[in-house]
């Protein structure tokens, strides 16, 4: 019995057809997802996006060449020059993040002492050409600027929980 | 013999050991600040804690307490461990909490031992004290809040430099190291303080916040600055060497290296040369190998003279000499033309550690200090040890320790003065140093063997003999036969046709204005300007080179960068001349070189001080006239690298020709 | 369209010649833009099948999707692999893409309206889709890579395979319609079934095999679930690996092109091609053209719909279904069905 009903089954694609009415019945079901670039999902404080180098709020940068970000960098992502500024501060000379490189891991931020390479909330930052993914120092920095205020906010958000 | 238990463990400690020496001897690893091994023992960090009993019911520091016959140490009980992180919390009491902007920062014995007795927070509220910088010289960076007043560095000052210039003033809180007056310490063996330095108080200048210890390819060395050999490790990051640091070694260096040997790697990276150049209408054009060689092919007779310089490793002289096929081989650059029948008799016999125990010492036209600082670091230590006396013959100069000056005039060598006479007779283990200044003179070689003689400076376990050279390549070039009689003047008068220059950048070529002159250097300097075509070599930190020390150590050094440019490593050079001249060399690998090189000369295939015997040439020995002065005149620029490096410019100008930097200190 | 251009004072052979490019543009312009927009059409309905949104930012509800990455791949540097075979490997894609395109020489888009209405369309058929496996198997050669080879050879095997039962099930339609015309074909559907339904499909003979043609036109365009070619957990994207810029496109766009040809095919062996589904008068106020098109995107749902449906054969049984299956039905088949028409003196 259960031979003729298999057999009946294989010559009518018993297993197909309902395998295509479930699907078509989620064809006519609300889509799950948002309508994404025109909405957004609400992201946490601790969302890991695209860098940015901070400065203090008197315009001084942050960093100071420790290098830590770059040493405990799982991807060597991250390369670093550094020499004495002119008024024998610690700076870097070079801050290059190679963002084709970087998996997003969040190290970096967490191995800085002073808060100044950041993941900021920015996840849209797709370029045209790879060269463009080569950020510099001038770019890090650019972006501190243009995200600070959300960055700071995230940093305080999230700084009850360090 | 005293026997002691630490930890359960019984051992026998030699006589004299501290309870610190004992624990090591153990394999406890003791924490210290301010004890070092070569130093003397001071006892103020209190970081070496361990129990001992008998003793009083306390932690006691072990590195001032000799180890007596059964003592009971521990060093793992709860109460050394809570002493130890008492004091580690004193300590870090006025440390400042810098490490990210510190570069001592990764390699750092305060960082390292916090992380075992430190505690994860402060319990001090007060403020933290801060101490104004020091000047200390154009190699010494400080910052000076984050010392610990460990003193290593004044004591390496006073008992190994010989400079009483650094110390502590103030007392308690307000204890200050400095140099005193803070200006640049007079020493060729400052930077020697920052690698003792057991925190970021003092650190390399010239290195200042360029790299941390974890990015850096770490290669060993030897040193071509001057012909002591130092043990160095390279350390690289990408294609540049960022600095040069002393490997232990207690035959040569112990652990010392001079500032040259330090900072003078700045210079591999300025006035390179990397691609040929062949010289058109009296104007060097930039050009391609094979033009270069064909160039040279032009000139090729089947037989060429070769002049090396004076940091040449024994693999590219080998080379050149299996590729020219002559005799004309010399290495001696200003001139020398001394006797070299017997190598025994132009070597240091008394060996780099052996004059250590030297009773009195005879310097003849040797400026020591210059010319050799660590094997000068020897007879401190010979002094003070043994209470050596040393006697000079020569202009007057300040080496550092007393010397009794027999003035100028070489006759002193053939008449010795009663002083030096008295004292070469009655002593146990005499010796002489004649200097490369010394060998300038006709005869000073033969008057200083008759003294030899005369005073049985040759005995059959003492070596008192030694002949002080200045050029790293000086013995592998004279065991390799780079040494044509009657010296480079007699070299040029058979005027060759075709003449290699192997980074010899102190030669006199107006000599050689016959001659088609080939350069193969790595830096653009004297050399460099007068050569017809120049063929662009490796420095010492660009390839494995074997390195014959003064006192005939073979040494060998790897490779730690690659050269820059078209530049490649000088064996390569000859081995790819040597097809275009229509003559193979026999070898295609650097291994393949060395085991050439070792069947020409067996010493210098085997690592380690090559024994030449002692036999004695017969040598005129009447000398007079007066030493003039010392060969070198400025230490900081000897050399094509040292010339080039700027850090070397910067302490010729403010240590030797005294510019003042008003550079404050930061 | 030859006297048209007559009409304007043209020689004969002037018109016909500028008659026949004319109708290759009308064919082909229209079937690139439609390409373009049943990519789009695929990617939101997958979309919809997995509750997602699919494309919706360039232009209207993202209908300008596939322009947007046209005009990317346009731009894209064209790497061609310094090992590669460089004359073949360019020649490939464009052997896909053109072939792609000539089949649809044939195809009556209504009554009459063909560029070449030959006698022998439906071998011409059989013939130009064979072509188009060269230019999977010269690309995979080309490419001088392991992963496009493996592909090529998989491409190569597989479309021998249901080629084989294709022409089995191409028999049948042919033995019952009389004719390899393909307009012929369309039009013995006419009142094919009770007299006024106009397809082969409802017959309960030509049925099954309407199925099974469905099933082997799935894997005759390489499409999910039997795109073995381009299973990219095995051979990372098939012999397309080493392909980027135009090259790529051209691939894209004509393995679309042979998609909506083999709808097509399906629309007209078995669905009435542009006839209206049943035979009323009314119907026939809708011109041909319309049917026959909304026929094929109905066809071509279902195409996404397996696709979103059913997962990837494993390369074992795709050989399986082809040999031991499509094969030994569709040759009974062939026999069932000319027996029958033999039986009913169909011929007579």
């Amino acid at each position: 019995m259960t031979t003729i009903a298999h057999l009946i089954k294989t010559f009518t694609l018993w297993e197909f057809v309902t395998a295509h009415w479930l699907t078509l019945k989620y064809f006519f079901k609300p889509k799950a997802t948002i309508n994404y670039p025109f909405e957004k999902n609400p992201l946490s404080p601790r969302f890991r996006g695209e860098h940015a180098l901070r400065r203090y709020p008197n315009g001084e940068e942050r960093c100071i060449a420790c290098k830590l970000c770059e040493a405990v960098c799982p991807a060597l992502a991250i390369t670093i020059e550094s020499e004495p500024r002119d008024d024998g501060s610690r700076r870097t000379t070079r801050y290059d993040i190679d963002m084709t490189k970087c998996i997003y891991c969040g190290f970096c931020q967490e191995a800085c002492p002073v808060d100044a390479i950041v993941e900021g909330p920015n996840l849209e930052f797709a370029t045209e050409t790879r060269e463009e993914l080569l950020y510099d120092k001038a770019k890090l920095l650019d972006n501190g600027a243009k995200w600070e205020r959300a960055i700071a906010a995230n940093l305080a958000a999230d700084a009850p929980y360090r | 013999m005293p026997k002691v238990t630490v930890d359960g463990l019984e051992l026998e400690v030699p006589q004299g050991a501290t309870v610190l020496q004992a624990c090591e001897m153990a394999g406890k690893e003791i924490p210290r600040f301010c004890y070092h091994e070569r130093l003397s023992i001071a006892g103020n960090c209190r970081m070496c804690l361990v129990e001992v009993a008998p003793g009083p019911p306390k932690p006691q520091a072990s590195c001032a307490l000799p180890a007596t016959e059964g003592q009971i140490i521990r060093t793992d009980t709860p109460m050394v461990k809570k002493a130890r992180e008492g004091v580690m919390e004193f300590l870090l009491i006025n440390h400042p909490l810098d490490c990210p902007i510190c570069d001592q920062g990764g390699e750092c014995d305060l960082q390292d031992q916090s992380v075992a007795y430190g505690r994860g927070a402060s319990r001090f509220e007060e403020n933290k004290r801060a101490v104004t910088e020091k000047y200390m010289g154009p190699l010494v960076k400080t910052a000076m809040t984050r010392c610990i007043q460990c003193t290593r560095c004044v004591r390496f000052a006073e008992e190994v430099a010989g400079i009483e210039e650094v110390g502590a003033i103030g007392r308690g809180e307000n204890m200050q190291i400095t140099t005193y007056l803070e200006h640049a310490m007079q020493s060729e063996l400052s930077g020697n303080v920052v690698d003792l330095c057991p925190v970021g108080a003092l650190t390399a200048k010239p290195y200042a916040f360029e790299a941390r210890p974890w990015e850096l390819k770490k290669t060993p060395s030897i040193d071509v600055m001057d012909a002591v050999g130092t043990n160095i490790r390279l350390d690289s990051r990408g294609r540049a060497v960022l600095r040069a640091l002393p490997r232990i070694n207690d035959d040569v260096n112990e652990e010392w290296a001079s500032d040259k040997t330090r900072h003078a790697v700045d210079g591999l990276t300025h006035r390179r040369l990397d691609k040929p150049y062949i010289r058109k209408d009296g104007k060097l054009v930039a050009a391609e190998w094979a033009e270069a060689f064909d160039a040279i092919k032009a000139h090729w007779n089947g037989a060429a003279a070769v002049l090396a310089g004076d940091q040449v490793d024994c693999e590219t002289m080998f080379a050149a000499r299996e590729l020219a096929g002559t005799s004309m081989l010399e290495g001696r650059q200003t001139g020398l033309a001394y006797d070299t029948s017997s190598l025994s008799a132009v070597n240091f016999n008394t060996t780099i550690t052996g004059i250590e125990n030297a009773d009195v010492i005879l310097l003849i036209g040797s400026d020591l200090r210059r010319e050799a600082p660590l094997v000068n670091t020897r007879i401190q230590k010979a002094i003070r040890k043994r209470k050596a006396k040393v006697f000079a013959i020569g202009p007057m100069t300040d080496l550092t320790y007393k010397v009794e000056w027999l003035g100028d005039d070489l006759s002193a060598l053939t008449k010795a003065p009663k002083a030096l006479a008295d004292a070469l007779k009655t002593a146990e283990r005499p010796a002489i140093i004649v200097g490369g200044g010394a060998l300038r003179y006709a005869g000073v070689h033969g008057a200083a063997l008759a003294l030899a003689k005369k005073f049985k400076l040759v005995r059959d376990d003492w070596n008192g003999f030694n002949v002080l050279h200045f050029a790293a390549a000086r013995m592998g070039g004279l065991m390799l036969g780079y040494a044509h009689d009657g010296g480079i003047k007699k070299l040029a008068a058979a005027q060759p046709k075709l003449a290699f220059f192997l980074g010899a950048d102190e030669v006199d070529y107006s000599l050689f204005a016959g001659s088609f002159k080939v350069y193969v250097g790595h830096h653009g300097d004297k050399g460099a300007h007068h050569a017809d075509v120049i063929l662009p070599g490796a420095a010492y930190s660009e390839k494995s080179g074997t390195y014959v020390n003064l006192e005939g150590r073979v040494q060998r050094g790897e490779r730690a960068v690659f050269p820059p440019g078209d530049a490649r490593e000088d064996w390569a050079i000859f081995r790819a001349l040597s097809d275009v001249l229509g003559k193979r060399l026999p070898f295609d690998s650097l291994d393949a070189l060395r085991a050439e090189m070792a069947k020409a000369v067996p010493a210098l295939g085997v690592e380690g001080l090559a024994d030449y015997g002692w036999s004695e040439p017969s040598l005129p020995s009447d000398v007079s006239g007066k030493i003039v002065d010392y060969p070198i005149k400025d230490f900081y620029l000897t050399n094509a690298i040292c010339r080039a490096s700027e850090t070397m410019q910067k302490c010729s100008a403010e240590l030797v020709h005294g510019t003042q930097y008003l550079e404050a200190a930061e | 369209m030859t006297s048209f251009f007559q009409t304007l004072g043209m020689s004969y052979e002037g018109a016909w010649f500028t008659a026949t490019i004319a109708g290759i543009l009308l064919i082909a312009l229209p079937l690139m833009l439609a390409v373009a927009l049943i990519i789009y059409a695929e990617r939101k309905l997958w979309a919809a099948f997995a509750l997602r949104r699919g494309p919706n930012v360039v232009g209207p509800f993202g209908v300008l999707q596939s322009f947007a990455d046209g005009l990317k791949v346009f731009l894209q540097e064209t790497i061609i692999p310094s090992a590669s075979n460089r004359g073949l490997f360019l020649i490939a894609p464009i052997i896909t893409f053109t072939v792609a395109l000539m089949a649809w020489a044939v195809i009556p888009f209504a009554d009459g309206v063909v560029l070449s209405n030959i006698n022998v369309g439906l071998l011409y058929i059989l013939a130009i889709s064979s072509l188009g496996v060269y230019g999977v198997v010269i690309a995979g050669w080309a490419s001088n890579s392991k992963y496009p080879f493996y592909s090529a050879m998989r491409a190569a095997a597989q479309m021998i395979s249901y080629e084989v039962s294709i022409g089995f099930i191409l028999i049948c339609v042919v033995l019952w319609a009389g004719t390899f015309n393909v307009g012929g074909i369309v039009e013995g559907q006419r009142s094919h079934i009770f007299g006024f339904i106009n397809a082969y499909a409802f017959n309960p003979l030509l049925f099954p095999i309407a199925v099974m043609f469905l099933i082997s036109s799935m894997a005759e365009t390489a499409r999910a679930p039997f795109d073995l070619t381009e299973a990219e957990s095995e051979l990372v994207a098939g012999y397309q690996t080493e392909y980027s810029s135009m090259a790529f496109a051209l691939f894209w766009l004509g393995e679309y092109a042979n998609v909506l040809l083999m709808c097509a095919l399906n629309v007209i062996l078995f669905w009435g091609g542009y006839l209206p589904p049943v035979d009323w008068a009314p119907l026939y106020a809708v011109p041909g053209i319309i049917w026959f098109f909304v026929k094929i995107l109905l066809m071509f749902f279902i195409f996404a719909w397996v696709k979103a449906t059913v997962p990837r054969y494993r390369y074992d049984q795709l050989m399986r279904l082809g040999w031991k299956v499509f094969l030994p039905i569709s040759l009974f088949w062939v026999f069932l069905v000319s027996g029958y028409l033999m039986f009913t003196g169909h011929f007579a």
